[in-house]
């Protein structure tokens, strides 16, 4: 049988480029993140760990970079930081497409075991919600910039 | 086998007041809906149409529940592309109030298996959850494709 899957389409008033951007900045991540930041140097195969923004040893999910076409597709897969078992990784594929003068942004996030699929289906929404009040109003929603125990 | 059912979430720097206004009012709906407008005196049972800016036919439906600004539902049935041959559907909104925004869920079930309705929601909900919300918040709206056209053939005539 099939994992999981958890499918998540927003449009965004912004440059897929700008998108892009802001699913790496640490200074952006921090705002609609849960003050967390994407550490890696986005190289396909390289590792890329979702850190505290104030505390680098404070690793909520890490896993690899798959693949990586800017502005248009980033592929990662998703696991604890000690995480060891191939099962237990999933996979989040973004793809942003322009669509008239704004983009849309579809985060796919795969091959889910049901605890993961609970937490992400939480976080998701008010993640790229938040992204997307980022980029275009210049304010995250407030939920969003405070630290969270689980990541989403 | 299982029927189908769109579920999404999206959060709005907003009030309750202020979304619900929006789902419900004819011109609101009108500027963030890319020209579609949600018509009724919104008492239960009474009739719901969306006017298609595209289509000659309406969706039509029902006023199911209308508390607000909590929860609004109606039964939602194209009468175009030959989805009139499908049972009415259902939509549900429910708004909560959190601390710093409001949390719109939309549930819109009720399809059969393989209804075509259901695939033309799935592509449309994102679309206009994610233009009411720059609505909201940005006081800009997104721009549907068919909004290029008409400015072509404006451009054209």
């Amino acid at each position: 049988m099939s994992k999981p899957e958890f499918v998540y389409v927003i449009y965004i008033h912004a440059a897929p480029e700008k998108i892009l951007q802001a699913l790496m900045d640490p200074e952006m991540t921090k705002e609609f993140w849960g003050r967390r930041r994407n550490q890696s140097d986005w190289k396909i195969g390289s590792v890329w760990r979702h850190e505290n923004y104030d505390d680098a040893t404070d690793i909520a999910v890490a896993g690899h970079i798959v693949e990586s076409d800017p502005p248009r597709r980033l592929v990662l897969t998703w696991a604890r930081p000690d995480e060891t078992d191939k099962e237990a990784f999933s996979r989040v594929t973004f793809e942003i497409e322009e669509f008239m003068a704004s983009a849309r942004l579809t985060v796919t996030h795969s091959e889910l075991s049901l605890e993961t699929l609970r937490n992400i289906s939480a976080g998701w929404p008010a993640v790229l919600s938040s992204l997307k009040s980022l980029l275009e109003t210049g304010a995250s929603l407030p939920m969003t910039r405070r630290n969270w125990k689980k990541a989403g | 086998m299982s029927k189908p059912e769109f579920v999404y979430v999206i959060y709005i720097a907003s009030t309750p007041e202020k979304v619900f206004a929006a789902l419900t009012d004819a011109k609101m709906s009108e500027q963030y809906w890319a020209g579609n407008r949600v018509v009724s005196d919104w008492k239960i049972g009474a009739a719901f149409a969306l006017k298609l800016k595209r289509e000659e036919t309406d969706v039509t439906g029902k006023v199911l529940e209308y508390d607000p600004p909590r929860r609004l539902a109606y039964s939602f049935h194209p009468q175009h592309g030959g989805m009139d041959a499908e049972p009415p559907s259902r939509v549900t909104f429910e708004i909560e109030q959190q601390k710093d925004q409001v949390r719109l869920t939309i549930v819109h079930d009720g399809f059969e298996p393989g209804s075509k309705a259901f695939e033309g929601i799935s592509r449309g909900w994102p679309f206009v959850l994610s233009s009411l919300k720059s609505y909201l918040e940005a006081g800009k709206v997104l721009r549907a494709y068919w909004y290029e056209d008409e400015c072509a053939a404006q451009g054209a005539a």
